[in-house]
């Protein structure tokens, strides 16, 4: 399986700033639109600053915090704490807990203050890609885990075809690896369905003979 | 009375590439001299350095410049050079006027460059040679940043247009073994070579390859057409009466422009350094870097550097290749590409050019996809028996 694709270009895209205006943050905004950036919203310095991330256009957005800032609260995604868009953090003192509070707040990347224009492109490279990749890594997670789910229904529609039809269980399991595959379900899925539909067959009474 | 302002200039004469950076020199030179002659009502007074290639020169040329008051210099061609001292002229607040065509993704409040981005050079070469039919690419470089990133940009062009790089090759630079790349591109037969080989390098390819495609019984300029963009005349005259002809080079700039005001250029380039080098596009950015830091001192009244970059972005030059603005954004300049085909009098021909100056954009913002392209390779393919 291939990784998610390259972001290079980050024209169309949206700048969200949480930074205090300074002149380190004017050269991060002229930066940003030399870059073809837009910067939608500047919000000025103070109380931690509520972020609504349904608002966002998630493959367009992106988010600037200062971790010199008090920070806002983190709305997790489903599986981990990654925010739905991607993060990138700027440490002004490098503090353990400055930089613990962009770490939880789900940063991909980081930029030094004062801003220096030349290290922009840069950080943003690695900040969407790697929030890119890590959004990859979550759905594919996610999609195991539902799978690691489902396998108590491979196991009992296994032991339901062997006792149904006389099969050991690598035919059991190929005949429904095979009827799946028609009916254009996952295995776990069809197997779910299948136990579901007849709950009330009785597990094969026999004891398995292991081998002495 | 005029204003007097000194200005360094900053170019190795000697050293690896002394050819380029004698005429790099030479069109800053003559420059300084027709704006001293002229009416602007200024004087520049030049302070040359030669770092003679290394880049410990560099930094040593800019300290001096710098520390002794001059504010704005005239230098560096190679990338290396210049990235090595960007941070002296941000930290003592001087200008950088590099004149040169490069690979892009940089933009400095310090630097106003001249020469071509991508979008003026890669770019338009892409597009001449997909509009020609030109599908499979087979591409030679210097192995460093001017190979890595053309080469980046043909193959994500060729791969949105259902094209594809057939094969990359890269060699060390001053490498001039190619036997083996030129067996292998005689047999693959692509559409095109892409040739990001510098120096010494370069003319070796040139003359092998023509070599072989002789002893195969091949018109190379038909069959295996050799495409560059940094291919310019100094260049031509180094590869030799034998190769010379047949190349096609995408640049802002050739010596060849048919008009009143690129012949008058020449003509004074000619008078004033009879024993050459060749007049090229880095020598003609060279000279534009002058002529616009002069007028722009003019306008803006004082040396002070934001006084000057503001002024920078709002005059403009009548160059021997066409109109030349600055991008107020990026301090890079609004040139106008060009397609050439060198001839056995190691001059160019040129076969397309832009209607217009076309805009700067350094970090290919306008010019390029937002997600890389993927080569796609065919699952099935027919395997000659």
């Amino acid at each position: 399986m291939t990784g998610p694709r390259l972001i290079q270009n980050f024209s169309g895209m949206q700048a969200h700033l949480i930074v205090a205006p300074t002149t380190a943050s004017d050269a991060l905004v002229a930066t940003l639109m030399k870059l073809g950036l837009t910067v939608a919203s500047y919000l000025p310095a103070g109380e931690a600053c509520p972020v609504d991330w349904a608002a966002l256009e998630i493959d367009r957005a992106l988010m600037i915090v200062d971790g010199d800032l008090p920070l806002p609260g983190i709305a997790a995604s489903t599986v981990s704490d990654l925010p739905p868009v991607p993060v990138l953090g700027l440490v002004g003192v490098e503090a353990p807990s400055r930089l613990k509070g962009l770490l939880q707040f789900g940063a991909t990347g980081l930029l030094r203050k004062p801003i220096h224009g030349a290290s922009v492109y840069a950080a943003l490279y690695l900040t969407i890609n790697e929030h890119q990749r890590r959004r990859a890594l979550e759905e594919q997670l996610a999609r195991h885990e539902e799978r690691r789910r489902g396998r108590r229904h491979v196991v009992k529609a296994i032991l339901r075809v062997m006792q149904e039809r006389s099969l050991d269980d690598e035919a059991a399991f190929e005949t429904l690896r095979r009827d799946s595959m028609r009916a254009r379900l996952t295995l776990e899925h069809y197997c779910e369905a299948l136990v579901r539909a007849r709950p009330d067959v009785p597990a094969p009474a026999r004891r398995i003979a292991l081998p002495e | 009375m005029t204003d007097r302002h000194r200005i360094g200039i900053l170019f190795s004469t000697s050293g690896p590439y002394g050819i380029v950076g004698r005429a790099m020199r030479n069109g800053a030179v003559l420059a300084v001299e027709e704006v001293n002659a002229g009416n602007l009502g200024i004087t520049l007074e030049p302070e040359v350095f030669d770092p003679e290639g290394e880049i410990a020169g560099y930094a040593a040329g800019a300290e001096r410049f710098l520390r002794a008051g001059i504010r704005h210099v005239v230098g560096c061609y190679t990338s290396s050079s210049r990235k090595d001292i960007i941070p002296i002229f941000e930290k003592i607040d001087g200008m950088l006027w590099y004149p040169s065509h490069y690979e892009g993704f940089e933009t400095s409040e310090n630097v106003i460059y001249t020469g071509a981005s991508p979008n003026q050079h890669i770019v338009p070469l892409v597009q001449y040679l997909l509009a020609r039919g030109d599908r499979t690419a087979f591409c030679v470089g210097s192995n460093y940043i001017w190979a890595w990133e053309n080469n980046r940009i043909l193959r994500e062009t060729l791969a949105l247009s259902g094209g594809r790089v057939a094969a990359e090759r890269y060699f060390a630079v001053g490498e001039t073994e190619f036997g083996q790349v030129i067996e292998a591109i005689v047999a693959l037969r692509p559409d095109f070579v892409f040739n990001t080989l510098i120096g010494v390098s370069a003319y070796r390819f040139f003359q092998e390859l023509r070599r072989a495609c002789r002893g195969h019984g091949l018109d190379q300029v038909r069959e295996l057409p050799v495409a560059s963009c940094s291919l310019a005349e100094p260049e031509l005259e180094a590869i030799g009466p034998d190769a010379v002809d047949g190349h096609i080079s995408s640049s802002v700039y050739f010596s060849s422009i048919d008009t009143p005001r690129n012949r008058a250029f020449t003509d004074a380039y000619a008078v004033r350094f009879p024993d050459g080098p060749t007049p090229s596009a880095d020598t003609e950015a060279a000279y534009i870097a002058v002529h616009l830091l002069a007028r722009a001192l003019a306008r803006a009244g004082v040396g002070e550097i934001a006084a000057v970059r503001r002024a920078a972005s709002e005059v403009a030059f009548e160059s021997p290749q066409g109109m030349v603005r600055l991008d107020e954004t990026t301090l890079h300049a609004a040139l106008t590409p060009r397609i050439g085909l060198s001839t056995l009098g190691a001059r160019f021909t040129i076969l397309a050019e832009a209607p217009a100056p076309v805009a700067p954009d350094p970090y290919l913002v306008r010019s390029a996809p937002r997600i890389v392209p993927v080569l796609r390779r065919p699952s099935l393919r027919v395997v000659p028996s």
